[in-house]
This record gives structure tokens, C-alpha cells and sequence, in this order.
């Protein structure tokens, strides 16, 4: 993510004579900051669309987050509605239905945690590929899946894996078996949707870590080669403690993401039979709010609000942690 | 003596060959490991691709191979006739095409901005980051489009997602690496801020502007949750949503919307297939191209940067 550059560093903004890329550089630093605004009108011209859609569809939005302390009724709106303090917050702890949410969430992010090291050793394996040919096909096919949707590889997931028309089954009612119902099985629908990420995921994941390989200085490979070190321990011992930065960055960004699944897959994924099991906030927001049209607005932000006030604390405390282990964070 | 120093010499050859073999073998069981990885991500369309090609009776009777015996195009004139298709292939070419344009513009005005060391600055960049942690969540947000007038509008699909806070400032990283001297030469023939950056920064900018180009079209492609979320007539939903509906359907002809007769001639599921091979496709075709940009440059801006 963003961090420091070097431009920012160095220089206070507000003597910027240098940094100032030459554009109010006419006559010196004591310029009022109305005149160094008018001098920049046009860059913000350029900035100004950006902000606004900002404005109205990040923090706009946000005035909405009052809903969830008020018995919203959308013919009063948000200013008309009764205020019930904590009450939707009290009623989510209480909720059986709510520790089922958590319970499903953490399931799901937790499998998916586990294959966090499938990218690192996709790249590992690419970086010992010779043939740069070989290579680029390898990568092409690799990073496909991240440019479909979900709707699409829930598609294939069905051809592969219906019970009538799905290609497993059919070689299998060949081979004188029963058809399985994968897709309507409890036992089946995580490890299916913990393949479907991997299998959506795991190129794209590894391009930041193969980029984070061809940065390790050659040399340290060269003067392990001259001691004879082998492949295996020049993985061991070079690229895996040189790209453990790029590593902690991306599972804190992965922790982050601990109390979210994918919406649109589980929701494409969903029926009757696995209900319980895909069961998470965003399915149980959606469902009850703007799917129904009911008039639980109120209680469906809350759960909303919970998810967000959590995720964000976790993104914040990982960080914490990880800058304070020396590592670089990413906030 | 020497002799023995021979020997020792050859018992060193033999060594290295042996090595070499080693090497060799590794290198072969490597090269199979990623085939077999990307044949798991080429083959499923391999196949998808050539069942919409066969031939209805030879499907039915079972005889599929990968290679059809007898091919037909029947599925897909069925597909692309359908008024289903025809309605749900505009509302994406709306939302791709004017979403895309867009998308890059508000990004990297922004982005632009924030490069330069104008008043206010540090708090804007905040303010964007901000957004990246904090987000008020489904219902505030469908309330707010409701309260833009945006339901059932194309623009609900397209304006949410026109500003995203990570390209802002993977581009304001970028933008920041471009040479002062440049933009110093041409305020000095006489360029004014907005031609400089037309003509001096986007241009140099390529490969940024060419990988966000193709994330923005996927991703206004791909368009699908904000569509069931706030487009609520039929025939404005986006091909996404159509290709659901046309997977999950059990009677596929009311979601194709066609009155041939043809339609009980082409089993569902060629049809199926075919639908997912025509939404698949421009994807696929345009993603070779933009490779060769994403694959440097940017993510590594953005890892670093």
C-alpha cells in the first residue's frame, strides 16, 4: 500500500519551495495558502471527481450508520426514526443466530488461511522455471482465474460437480458408482469453496511474491553456490528469509480480511441444503433487509457495523504488531 | 601419482553429471507441477468449449469426446437471439463503457493530485486511506443510492465504483516517480497544469494507466452484486446475472426468451456452456494483451510504493 515516499519526507509541505515540482515556485515560501491554492486551481480540477464520488459513496454512506441505534422506518428517514441507543447491539449478543454467523465466518476464513502459503509456493516453483517461454505460458494460464467472476466459476464448479450434469459424476454413474450430490453437501460445500478461492486466487497471489524474489540481490545466490549450497537450502536459507517481509504484509492484510468471506461466491453458492453452513453476515444482512424488503434495516446495520468496527480493529492491531516486530507495516 | 589424481578428477566428472541428472530431473518434475496446475485452469474452457460445439443427438447419445464428432452452432444462434441476451448484453456494454473511461479518469485525477504537494494534502490522503478501512456497510449503502435517486439506475453499478482508494494511490506512487525535470520543460514552453498532464504524464504513465484500464473493465464486466442489489426491472440486469440465472434456471427457454422450436434441439446444458463460453470470451481475449503491463510494472509499485 501506500507508504512514504521520498518526496514527502524530506521537505514540510508548507515550505514546499523544492517539492513544489516548479509549479508555485515563482517567488519563495511565504505565499498565504489561499494564493497557493488558487496557483494549483487545475490540479484540483483534476482531483475534485474523485472526491466527490468519495464523498457521496464512502462517506455519505457513513450517516446511515445511525440506523443502527434507531428503529429506522424509511417513510420518517434517519432524522424521524426513534432512537433505541444499544439495543440492536444487544440483541445481536444475544442472537444464537449471530454466534452461528461468527462461527461459519471463522470457519470459512480460517480454511482459507490455510492455504495462505499456496501463492508463495507457486512462486517459489515459478522462479525455478528455466525456459522463460515455459514461463510465460505458466503465468498466463495462472493469473486467469482472477479476471472472472464469480458467477462464472460457480458455473464451472456446476458442470464439474451437479449431480446430473456435472462431468464427476457422469464418469463416475460410467463407472458403475452412484452419483454424489457435492453440491448440496454439507461435508463438501467448504472444502468446494476453499478450491474454488485457491483456485481463483492463487496466480494473482503470486505475483507480488515472484516480484518480491527478482528484487533478492544475485549475489547472495552466487556466493552460496561457491559453498556449495544446494537448491533446497538456497530456498531455505535466501528467498524465503529475503521475501518474509513481503510475507508479513500480505498476512496482515489477510488477517484484515478474517471476519469477511466472499459475498458473491457464497451467495452463489448457497441452497436450501447448505444453508446453515454458508450462513454469514453479508448473506443474513443481505437477506433481511434488501432481498425481503423487510424492516429490519436497523438490526441488519448493526450486524453491519459490528463487522466493519472489527475488521478495522484487526487491520489496525495486526499493523501494530507487525511494525513493532520490525517489520515494515502497511498502514 | 597421477593416476590417482585421474581417478580423482573422474570420480568428480561423474559426480557433476550425477548432479547434473539431479538438476535435470528436478527441473522436468517442476515443469510437470505447473502443467498440471495450468491445466486445471485451461482445461475446464477446453471443455466447456467444445460441448457448446457439439452437436445436440451426439451429446445426448452420450458419445462426447473432446473433440466433437459432429459440431453445431445451434447453441449459440439460440443464445445470441434471445431478447434475454440482447437486454442483458446492452446494460453491460453501458456499464463497461462508460464505467471504464470513467473509472481511469476520476482515479488518476486523483491520484495526480495527490502527487503534487498541494494545500490540504495530507488530510485528502487520509481521508482516501480511510476508506480502504472503514466502510459503513450494505444497508447504509443501498440507503444512500435510494436516497441518490440511483435505483434501478445503470449509474448504481457505475459511480460506487469509480473511485477505489488502493488505484489512487498505487497511481499517485507512480506519478510520483515521474522526473520533475519533464513537466518543469514544459511549463517553460508554455503548457498550462491540465495539458501537461494530457500530454507529458498519462503518456508516460502507460503501462499504470493500461493495467487499470484492464481491472476497470473486468471489473464493470464482471459486475454482478450491485446489480441484484439495486437494479430492479428484468431486462436492465447485466450478462452476469443473466448467465446465473441461465446456469441455475431448471427451464432454460423462459431466461433465453426465444420462441424457435430449436430450443428442444439443444440440450440445456450445451446451452449452458455456450452462455458461459459468450460471457467468458472478451475476458479472455483481451487479458494476453495487458499482461506484459501488469506483470512488472504495477504490482511491484504497489508492494513497494
Amino acid at each position: 500500500m501506500a507508504k512514504r515516499v521520498p518526496q514527502d519526507k524530506g521537505i514540510p509541505a508548507d515550505k514546499g519551495v523544492l517539492s513544489n515540482k516548479g509549479i508555485s515556485s515563482k517567488n519563495g515560501t511565504n505565499k498565504s495558502v489561499g494564493k497557493r491554492m488558487y496557483e494549483y486551481r487545475y490540479i484540483y480540477l483534476l482531483g475534485i471527481p474523485g472526491i466527490i464520488v468519495l464523498i457521496l459513496f464512502n462517506y455519505l454512506p457513513m450517516k446511515g450508520l445511525l440506523m443502527a441505534f434507531q428503529n429506522y422506518n424509511p417513510h420518517l428517514g434517519i432524522t424521524g426514526s426513534e432512537w433505541v441507543g444499544l439495543k440492536h447491539f444487544s440483541t445481536l449478543f444475544h442472537d444464537a443466530k449471530f454466534y452461528l454467523m461468527l462461527k461459519n465466518t471463522l470457519v470459512i476464513s480460517g480454511l482459507s488461511l490455510l492455504t495462505f502459503p499456496a501463492p508463495i509456493i507457486l512462486a517459489l516453483l515459478m522462479n525455478e522455471v528455466r525456459n522463460r517461454t515455459y514461463q510465460k505460458f505458466v503465468q498466463t494460464a495462472v493469473y486467469l482465474p482472477h479476471f472472472l467472476s464469480w458467477t462464472i466459476i460457480v458455473s464451472l464448479t456446476f458442470f464439474l460437480l451437479s449431480t446430473e450434469q456435472g462431468l464427476v459424476n457422469k464418469i463416475a454413474v460410467e463407472m458403475g458408482n452412484d452419483p454424489t450430490s457435492y453440491l448440496f453437501s454439507k461435508v463438501w460445500i467448504y472444502p468446494i469453496i476453499v478450491i474454488q478461492s485457491v483456485w481463483k486466487g492463487i496466480g494473482w497471489g503470486s505475483i507480488v511474491y515472484l516480484a518480491a524474489i527478482s528484487g533478492i540481490d544475485q549475489g547472495l545466490f552466487e556466493a552460496a553456490k561457491i559453498d556449495g549450497a544446494t537448491k533446497f537450502q538456497q530456498i531455505f536459507k535466501i528467498t524465503i528469509p529475503c521475501i518474509l517481509p513481503t510475507v508479513v504484509v500480505m498476512l496482515i492484510l489477510k488477517m484484515g480480511t478474517i471476519i469477511s468471506v466472499d459475498f458473491e461466491q457464497v451467495f452463489l453458492m448457497n441452497n436450501a441444503m447448505v444453508k446453515s453452513k454458508l450462513e454469514v453476515f453479508e448473506i443474513y444482512i443481505y437477506n433481511n433487509s434488501i432481498a425481503t424488503g423487510s424492516t429490519q434495516y436497523s438490526y441488519s446495520t448493526a450486524i453491519g457495523m459490528f463487522k466493519s468496527l472489527v475488521n478495522t480493529s484487526l487491520v489496525i492491531l495486526t499493523n501494530w504488531i507487525t511494525t513493532r516486530k520490525g517489520f515494515e507495516g502497511v498502514l | 601419482m597421477s593416476t590417482v589424481a585421474l581417478q580423482n578428477t573422474k570420480k568428480r566428472k561423474s559426480k557433476k553429471l550425477g548432479m547434473k541428472a539431479k538438476t535435470l530431473i528436478g527441473q522436468l518434475i517442476l515443469d510437470f507441477i505447473l502443467l498440471l496446475l495450468a491445466a486445471t485452469m485451461i482445461l475446464p474452457f477446453v471443455y466447456i468449449l467444445m460441448v457448446s460445439f457439439t452437436d445436440g443427438s451426439v451429446f445426448i447419445s452420450g458419445k462426447f469426446t473432446l473433440w466433437p464428432e459432429k459440431w453445431s452452432l445451434d447453441a449459440y444462434k439460440l443464445i445470441l437471439n434471445g431478447s434475454g441476451f440482447l437486454n442483458a448484453m446492452k446494460s453491460t456494454l453501458f456499464i463497461t463503457l462508460i464505467g471504464t473511461p470513467l473509472n481511469v479518469i476520476v482515479n488518476a485525477g486523483l491520484g495526480y493530485m495527490l502527487s503534487k504537494p498541494v494545500p490540504g494534502k495530507s488530510f485528502i490522503n487520509k481521508a482516501v486511506m480511510f476508506t480502504m478501512l472503514f466502510g459503513a456497510g450494505m444497508v447504509p449503502a443501498y440507503i444512500n443510492i435510494s436516497n441518490l435517486g440511483l435505483i434501478n439506475s445503470w449509474f448504481a453499478c457505475i459511480l460506487p465504483a469509480a473511485c477505489g482508494a488502493w488505484t489512487v494511490m498505487v497511481m499517485k506512487s507512480f506519478f510520483m516517480s515521474i522526473p520533475d525535470e519533464l513537466e518543469e520543460a514544459a511549463k517553460i514552453d508554455g503548457c498550462g497544469p491540465l495539458r501537461i498532464f494530457a500530454v507529458i504524464v498519462l503518456p508516460l504513465s502507460k503501462a499504470v494507466i493500461a493495467t487499470f484500464t484492464l481491472f476497470a473493465l473486468v471489473s464493470y464486466w464482471n459486475t454482478y452484486f450491485s446489480a441484484i442489489m439495486y437494479i430492479t426491472s428484468s431486462d436492465k440486469m447485466p450478462l452476469q446475472v443473466y448467465l446465473q440465472k441461465i446456469v441455475l434456471t431448471s427451464n432454460i427457454s423462459d431466461v433465453v426468451d426465444i420462441q424457435i422450436d430449436l430450443a428442444n434441439t439443444v440440450p440445456q446444458e450445451v446451452m449452458r456452456m455456450a452462455a458461459v463460453i459468450v460471457v467468458v470470451l472478451p475476458v479472455i481475449c483481451i487479458y494476453p494483451f495487458l499482461q506484459k503491463y501488469f506483470a512488472k510494472g504495477v504490482m511491484i509499485g504497489a508492494v513497494k510504493g
